[in-house]
């Protein structure tokens, strides 16, 4: 288990790494066995689901919308020069940038002390979110229910497979 | 839940070695031969349990596994009533669709390759390329906050579907470059706003350098716009996307 993050560009090989770079592999794939046999721990599949309306929805074109309006007008027709680059790469580590609910459920999944690495990422808005909906989520969770409307179909639906022969 | 039941880890074809790691509700991981399989469980007795802790136990125990065997992750949170049950009701009636997969996965694993965007420098790009957008937001910032609300969405739609267009090129580019060392590609969902692609591969094991390579490539190529997040080796969480049945005639 490794990985690597190409600061810019550079991109050597796999390095090691924290569950902070496949939380949303392993919550979301692999076999999936039938509802009646099934018990689910606890409120992932809603977690998951969350985690696509943001990228569609009215809050998100009021972001975008704003940060398009923040954007300096003096930049807009410069072409890229070092001095800009360097201001863009110091502009995404601050903060202001609403990350997908996922990464708000990754902290209140995992707290402060993980190895996680994108925390400072993080919008305070969506995390309050996903925490409160943890929350109520984990508090009903119950027995041995045939609930399970697995995130299987939901999830899995919506990523396109290429597939070989092999 | 007061009774005890049975987690399930994933199902390999045989070859795995013990597994050191504590798993799910810390307890001792064991391996299940049954019709030609191995199942990895360990014994539950609660519902209650700490989230945190449970996906980082599945995830490891997986991992330990991959080390020394082909195995087929099976989805986070699973639970069968008992040792029993996972071989009537799994191995048994999934056993040969089970088995073939496994031995399509054999010697291959996954590595997933995410890009992110710098959000300002990619806005700014938008801006300049769609007249549209910058005369609309343009006319925006004339008027007051409260003013404006739905042009404000309308515009941040136009924004958000010229991402898309950049978002569908780049990950064509991504493909181009790694398709064709790979067995398979997956393209997954984007979970943030600033996210370019997230795209799982398969590769066999022995071209592992040639597709670090491609990676390298494609950071060459993409680098100036993109920051490229690669993760791997991975036992192929995203290529068991696979729903079974747990009656034996419900497939045939």
């Amino acid at each position: 288990m490794s990985v690597a993050a190409s600061p810019r560009g550079y991109i050597d090989r796999p390095r090691p790494s924290g569950l902070a770079d496949v939380i949303d592999v392993i919550l979301d794939k692999g076999l999936v066995i039938d509802a009646y046999v099934r018990v689910s721990l606890i409120g992932i599949e809603i977690l998951t689901i969350d985690a696509r309306i943001v990228i569609a929805s009215v809050d998100t074109y009021l972001r975008f919308a704003e940060a398009v309006n923040r954007l300096d007008i003096a930049h807009d027709d410069t072409t890229h020069g070092l001095p800009e680059l360097m201001e863009s790469l110091t502009e995404s580590g601050s903060s202001g940038k609403t990350k997908g609910v996922l990464e708000g459920a990754k902290e209140s999944l995992f707290g402060g002390g993980d190895d996680d690495d994108d925390d400072d990422k993080q919008n305070s808005q969506s995390r309050s979110r996903s925490r409160s909906r943890a929350s109520s989520r984990s508090g009903s969770s119950s027995s041995r229910s045939s609930r399970s409307r697995s995130g299987g179909g939901s999830s899995s639906g919506s990523s396109r497979s290429r597939k070989k022969s092999s | 839940m007061s009774e005890p039941a049975v987690y399930v880890y994933g199902v390999a074809l045989a070859g795995c070695k013990g597994i050191s790691t504590r798993g799910v509700d810390a307890a001792r991981v064991r391996l299940l031969q049954h019709a030609g399989l191995t199942a990895l469980l360990s014994d539950v007795s609660t519902d209650q349990l700490a989230a945190a802790r449970e996906v980082r136990a599945h995830w490891r125990v997986l991992d330990e596994a991959s080390e020394s065997c082909t195995i087929l992750p099976v989805r986070f949170g699973t639970v069968m009533e008992s040792e029993d049950a996972v071989r009537e009701r799994l191995l048994e009636p999934n056993g040969e669709r089970l088995q073939g997969l496994l031995r399509e996965l054999d010697g291959r694993v996954q590595l997933v390759l995410k890009g992110e965007y710098d959000e300002p420098q990619l806005l700014r790009e938008v801006v300049r390329e769609s007249n549209t957008i910058s005369e609309l937001r343009d006319r925006l910032r004339e008027v007051p906050p409260e003013a404006g609300y739905y042009e404000r969405i309308r515009l941040g739609e136009l924004v958000a579907e010229h991402v898309g267009h950049r978002r569908a090129e780049d990950t064509r580019i991504a493909l181009e470059t790694l398709e064709p060392l790979s067995v398979a590609a997956r393209e997954d969902e984007i979970r943030q706003a600033d996210s370019a692609f997230n795209i799982a591969f398969l590769v066999d094991r022995d071209r592992l350098e040639a597709f670090n390579q491609g990676v390298r490539e494609l950071a060459a190529e993409l680098g100036d716009r993109i920051a490229l997040r690669y993760v791997g080796p991975l036992p192929p969480y995203s290529f068991a996307d696979v729903e079974l049945d747990t009656e034996a005639a419900a497939w045939a």
